[in-house]
């Protein structure tokens, strides 16, 4: 993302306009970006700007939208009793996964970049929780968490402690579902990293323990240095990601014990649309939108700062 | 032999697969003697039938036919014109069928008839007789409020689970809320507060159902985990003989037996039905009853001949068999008279002698008002919040619903 921004010098330009220019590529464009933009029109502009419409109205979700009410659902949204919870809930979110779920990923990455058959198969299966559905996932952890049937109060027993209900406990809800998320997206930065590690020269690595440079010395100046752009993506992915953090946390929790547990988008759910008042709803996504184009662009910032010192 | 021309008539269900037997059976006979319709049935599962609706009732998928338990829900849609008004195709013998309080449920404010009731349902305190048995208590002495108090406590020191709750759900918790305000504020003091007068749901009745409620969430009635247990969960664990009591429709008979472990429920001759306790002072009707009087609600392209099946449907002689197997009791004058099910008669008389059957509280308010009445209940049960912080939440969703 950041070398289109600032790889382009003027001598270079020419040659890449033509390129984009001649025939060989044209048909291709004309081919894939024209779908591309309708799909992306169709379902994501548009749906965008109706729910930026909805936010100045009171609406329940039938008949025309007439009843503008100004900047008010932004007001009832931002005073609501519960949506301050929902908001310090998601920045939770986002530092579980930037500084347990990341890390530990990065860990395994390392740990398990060589090719073997064995770490071939631990892989795949600190891999496979990212590869189920997010609502198979949350009731399978539903079951374990279970206070009746469940594996925690087997353990719990076997142990000697008599474990808490913990999604009916508002303090230990949230530490319940943190575990969940890190358990099931760890894999998928893993992955990411294992890429980036791979893509580094073997040669690079050989040449730095010939010179006597110990083990950690090597990730912590060859390897992450080396695999920069690979975290700048996951890192990304998890912010933005854990700001829109919404199907697990409907078959573990649904939001509850009272309201503790919602994020940003179960609160919009539970408040917007399943009581009916999409104006409020729509001023939530706005405001959440808002919050992830403001991620998004000091994110690019900073990086450019990064990258330019 | 030339193509017939046919009419499909498209109804949403949401029934458990052993009425679905029913329905089906009813759609054959329906379909057999009507060769021009053919009726479809689409299902959505209960909770997603109810988040999807709007939607739906919009779009170019909407069913002719769905089921509505009235009240506040209803009324927004009629508002819309995303039902049909049907007061001129039903037959005046339907509508006799459903009787006045059957019309007027489906009956919209601008005066129009979009629907037929179905059935009628009642919340009442099942109980397990043998663990009153085991815990000395005697049901008799729940009557009042003071005694159902010291039951509970009773069954406290027995080391028994008095009151099985599905809170995560917190509709189940609002059956709470709700027979307390029917019993301290009753019919006028209900409809007041409903239409936002006076000091609405922040009035001294609604104020005192909270605190009563809190009296009773101070004991820690319920089972270990009610918050994260949804409708079913406490179902099973009343149904598995683990709590002594449970608050709940006259439907849960059936669901009790499900959702134990098994499959059984407990034994007709150990369950029973025990009146709400009286509260002194309280301005409702000893007779009161709180339930359901739901049916269906015909959408706005639906045909006649979507009328004309729901009128087959909502037959005695349909009707009759969902009765003699207990899943519901029939609102068609003559269709619940051959109920063998101790516990369906019994709600059907007292159905019939009361003075206000209320509807739902969280349908007859409104997804708004309802959402907020069922939030509050969940944190009383909890005891997690005070009484006059739930009636003013509840009184702020009522003057946000009646400004709009």
């Amino acid at each position: 993302m950041g070398s289109m921004a600032t790889g382009g010098s003027g001598t270079a330009t020419v040659p890449r306009r033509q390129r984009y220019m001649d025939r060989k590529s044209l048909v291709p464009l004309l081919l894939f970006l024209p779908p591309t933009l309708v799909l992306f029109t169709l379902f994501v502009v548009l749906p965008m700007v109706d729910a930026a419409t909805f936010s100045f109205f009171d609406w329940n979700g039938y008949g025309p939208i007439t009843d503008f009410v100004g900047l008010k659902n932004y007001d009832d949204v931002i005073t609501h009793r519960n949506f301050g919870t929902a908001v310090r809930n998601s920045l939770i979110v986002v530092a579980v996964s930037l500084l347990v779920q990341l890390p530990l990923a990065m860990w395994c990455a390392i740990a398990l970049a060589e090719r073997s058959v064995n770490i071939n198969i631990l892989r795949t299966l600190f891999f496979l929780p990212f590869m189920l559905a997010e609502v198979a996932a949350g009731l399978i952890w539903k079951f374990v968490y279970d206070g009746n049937y469940g594996l925690l109060p087997v353990v719990g027993d076997a142990i000697g402690v008599k474990m808490p209900f913990v999604l009916g406990d508002k303090l230990w809800v949230i530490p319940a579902i943190m575990l969940v998320i890190t358990w099931k997206y760890f894999g998928f930065h893993m992955m990411i990293y294992i890429a980036g590690l791979q893509s580094i020269p073997s040669e690079v690595i050989e040449a730095a323990r010939l010179d006597g440079v110990r083990r950690w010395q090597i990730v912590r100046h060859i390897k992450i240095p080396m695999i920069r752009s690979a975290i700048v993506i996951s890192v990304f992915f998890a912010i933005t990601g854990a700001l829109q953090l919404f199907d697990l946390i409907i078959p573990l929790s649904n939001g509850g014990p009272s309201h503790s547990s919602h994020t940003i988008v179960t609160f919009l759910y539970q408040f917007g649309i399943l009581r009916m008042k999409l104006g409020f709803g729509g001023a939530v996504s706005v405001l959440l939108f808002v919050a992830c184009v403001i991620v998004a662009l000091a994110y690019r910032r900073i990086l450019f700062k990064v990258e330019q010192n | 032999m030339p193509v017939q021309a046919q009419t499909v008539v498209r109804h949403l269900h949401n029934v458990h697969p052993q009425e679905l037997e029913l329905l089906n059976q009813a759609v054959a006979e329906f379909e057999a003697a009507n060769p021009g319709i053919k009726v479809e049935l689409p299902f959505l599962e209960n909770e997603a039938f109810k988040a999807k609706l709007t939607t739906l009732l919009q779009s170019a998928d909407a069913p002719d036919v769905f089921h509505s338990w009235g009240g506040g829900v209803f009324y927004e849609q009629a508002a819309a014109g995303v039902l049909r008004p049907v007061e001129d195709v039903v037959t005046a013998a339907a509508k006799e069928a459903t009787g006045t309080a059957g019309v007027s449920a489906f009956t919209a404010p601008d005066g129009h008839l979009y629907g037929l009731a179905r059935d009628v349902g009642e919340v009442v305190l099942w109980y397990n007789k043998s663990l009153f048995e085991q815990a000395g208590v005697d049901p008799a002495s729940m009557q009042t409020w003071e005694g159902f108090l010291a039951g509970v406590q009773a069954f406290k020191a027995a080391g028994i689970t008095p009151l099985a709750v599905g809170a995560k759900d917190k509709w189940p918790a609002h059956f709470w809320w709700s027979k307390l305000v029917v019993r301290l504020a009753g019919k006028d003091g209900f409809e007041a507060a409903a239409r936002g007068d006076g000091d609405g749901f922040a009035g001294e009745d609604f104020v005192k159902a909270g605190e009563y409620f809190l009296q009773l969430a101070a004991l820690e009635p319920w089972q270990e985990g009610f918050l994260t247990a949804s409708y079913g969960d406490a179902s099973g664990y009343f149904g598995d003989g683990k709590a002594a009591m449970h608050l709940m429709g006259d439907w849960d008979y059936g669901v009790m037996k499900d959702n134990s472990a098994s499959k059984q429920g407990i034994p007709d001759d150990q369950l029973g039905i025990l009146p709400f306790p009286t509260i002194e002072g309280g301005k409702g009707d000893p007779t009161d009853t709180l339930g359901g009087l739901s049916g269906y609600l015909f959408s706005k392209n639906a045909s006649d001949a979507a009328v004309k099946w729901v009128e087959y449907f909502n037959s005695a002689e349909v009707q009759s068999r969902f009765a003699n197997a207990g899943f519901y009791i029939p609102i068609a004058k003559g269709a619940a008279d051959n109920m063998t099910n101790p516990f369906k008669v019994q709600v059907a008389q007292n159905i019939g002698n009361a003075h206000w059957h209320a509807l739902f509280f969280d349908q007859a308010l409104g997804p708004n008002v309802g959402g907020v009445v069922n939030d509050i209940s969940a944190e009383l049960a909890a005891n997690a919040m005070s009484a006059e912080e739930a009636a003013e939440l509840i009184k702020e969703a009522v003057d946000d619903s009646c400004r709009s």
